[in-house]
């Protein structure tokens, strides 16, 4: 079954929602990988530059500085061109984890049913049940950080529950479906079955379980790093945070020190949740309507 | 009636075989000691009322049972082979190759994100993994061509198909490797009854240009008149009587297939519907005589007493039951 596979082109894939919301992430991803070409990234790091500089297209903005600066001499361009990409390898590595564990123990527990579905369950429920920031913020207060991926491990310990819970109810009612009863029928193995003949109807529950875990452990890690238990060295959207509100930025109206870094965020979660539904509208052809 | 020896080969055997549905509160008898065979090239059909086990059967041929449903007994012949002993990885290679499934309700049995072109490639490429891609599209759209359908089909999904479509998609999916059996489980229920023509039209020309021979089950009456060549009627797991079809229609001998025949509706005479006495036992316990004796008009101590055997009392014509084999011999 090599045959069939993603070089097949479709004109579906440029559907509108997917398109928009790959190009938000790329921007936010290219601030990242084109940023440090065209940029001083040293400048992100305490007394690199005036403190406290407004951005360009204020009063007393500064070519040099163009989204300002911060209290302790921080270039805030520079810095976000460091933490953008931080926050999204956390959320990536976390997220694949998560799905990746919860493929397997999902299908496994679908597929084989019995004392093993019993197990993963109650094992994924219990999980749930969990209040994962109490438990990170312990963690994280005793792990020593020292760079974003020990971070994504630790998210990563809440983010397999939601795949498998998925992956099981999918699995189930695939499982007694009439064309999978026939492709067993024709010949194909539990790895043809569970590749050719789910995956692909699974595809939107995945696609959107992964998104919204890429968001989820972005949003943990921003939590964590917003609450001073990040990894303090490394520059990252939650620690630009955590360093505005230690200052009172907000209240003496440095805008230009706590907004860039939400807006990223926003842009983040709404660019995620558009490719969710455009994934939605490609893998599910009965979502899309009459063809043009 | 003409007493002919019929020498065909049987292509499918079922030799006692008994399905058992393992459930907490007993197990129910889903078909119990059902005895028949499939001569080469003919249609035979599998009638009884809903729940009688008809399904059970045909999935019990192809091996197909599923849990808590276990075969507890008897021999599955398909063109040499015995399927019950054969393991999950020789039953994959032997399944589409020599006995094919025309499913109960199409529009469930094609998966609804893959074109139809994938669907039936990879039933194919399942067992002839060499097949190169050109070919493989060449006889894609032959046996597309074969059950009456556009080439256009080639490039679908099967939400873009109608009923009948998807159903002869499914006919064209089972004739893909050139089965010498086919199992037709009730392949025109839930269509309209002109599509049901086109439908039953299409498995009967492909019967005739292959030759295969297939097992077609339905409780449609009519339809299987005139479809099959020999009828098997089954009651509550037990084959009660397996004829010709022209014998069977004529001169019905068991009770029950009586019963059925008298529940066609009729058009020239609106006679009032039949209206069978009694219920059929409970599955998980048969009494102990004759299966159908809470039902039969004519129960007599002896049928309470003792269950009849399926004997054959003329040529490819048996029957079950005490008042038909007295009768024959008085």
């Amino acid at each position: 079954m090599v045959r069939r596979s993603v070089s097949r082109y479709n004109p579906e894939w440029l559907n509108k929602k997917l398109v928009i919301g790959g190009s938000m992430i790329l921007v936010v991803v290219l601030i990242g990988l084109v940023g440090p070409l065209f940029w001083n990234t040293d400048l992100a790091y305490v007394g690199s530059s005036p403190r406290s500089l407004p951005p360009i297209w204020a009063l007393k903005g500064n070519i040099a500085h163009p989204l300002g600066t911060e209290n302790m001499g921080r270039d805030m361009l520079a810095q976000l061109i460091v933490g953008t990409p931080s926050s999204l390898k956390v959320g990536l590595i976390a997220a694949s984890i998560g799905l990746g564990v919860g493929l397997v123990l999902g299908s496994l527990a679908g597929y084989m049913g019995g004392k093993v579905d019993n197990i993963i369950r109650t094992l994924a429920d219990s999980a749930t049940t969990i209040p994962s920031l109490a438990v990170l913020v312990v963690i994280a207060a005793h792990v020593r950080m020292q760079d974003t991926t020990v971070m994504a491990l630790i998210l990563a310990l809440f983010a397999w529950p939601h795949p498998t819970r998925i992956v099981r109810a999918q699995v189930l009612t695939l499982r007694e479906r009439g064309y999978v009863r026939m492709a067993i029928l024709s010949g194909a193995n539990a790895f043809e079955v569970m590749f050719i003949e789910m995956l692909p109807n699974m595809l939107p529950w995945l696609a959107a379980s992964y998104t919204g875990g890429i968001s989820g452990a972005i949003l943990g890690a921003t939590g964590l790093e917003v609450l001073g238990l990040g990894p303090a060295r490394v520059p990252s959207l939650g620690l630009i945070i955590n360093q505005a509100t230690g200052a009172s930025a907000l209240m003496r109206g440095l805008y230009w020190w706590w907004m860039p870094p939400i807006l990223i965020l926003m842009i983040i979660f709404t660019g995620f949740f558009l490719i969710t539904m455009g994934l939605d509208e490609i893998a599910n052809p009965r979502l899309r309507g009459v063809k043009a | 009636m003409i007493h002919r020896i019929n020498e065909t080969p049987k292509i499918l055997e079922v030799k006692d075989l008994s399905v058992h549905y393992f459930t907490s509160r007993g197990a129910v008898i889903a078909a119990n000691s059902v005895n028949f065979y499939l001569r080469q090239g003919e249609i035979m059909g599998l009638v009884g009322e809903s729940g009688c086990g008809k399904t059970t059967v045909a999935m019990a041929i192809l091996q197909m049972v599923q849990s808590p449903g276990k075969i507890t007994h008897g021999e599955i012949w398909v063109d040499g082979e015995e399927l019950n002993s054969l393991s999950e990885r020789e039953l994959r290679q032997l399944r589409w190759r020599k006995l094919a499934l025309v499913p109960q309700g199409a529009m469930n049995s094609l998966n609804p994100v893959l074109k139809i072109k994938e669907q039936m490639g990879d039933a194919i490429l399942a067992h002839e993994r060499q097949l190169g891609r050109a070919t493989l599209k060449q006889r894609i759209l032959q046996l597309l061509d074969d059950v009456g359908l556009p080439a256009r089909v080639y490039e679908m999904f099967p939400h873009e198909l109608s009923g009948g479509m998807k159903q002869r998609v499914c006919i064209a999916m089972a004739i893909a490797l050139n089965p010498p059996v086919i199992i037709a489980d009730e392949p025109t229920s839930a269509l309209d009854v002109v599509v049901q023509r086109v439908v039953a039209q299409t498995l009967l020309d492909v019967k005739k240009r292959l030759g295969v021979s297939m097992l077609m089950i339905g409780h449609d009456m009519g339809l299987q008149a005139q479809m099959v060549d020999r009828v098997a009627v089954m009651y509550a797991g037990n084959l009660v009587e397996v004829g010709p079809v022209e014998a069977i229609f004529e001169e019905p001998l068991h009770p029950y297939t009586q019963l059925l025949i008298e529940s066609i509706p009729s058009i020239d005479e609106r006679k009032p519907l039949k209206v069978t006495e009694g219920l059929t036992h409970d599955l998980r316990n048969p009494p102990p005589g004759c299966i159908f004796q809470f039902r039969c008009p004519y129960v007599t101590d002896e049928c309470r007493a003792g269950r009849p055997p399926l004997e054959e009392i003329a040529p490819d014509h048996f029957v079950a039951c005490f008042k038909v084999k007295s009768a024959r011999l008085a």
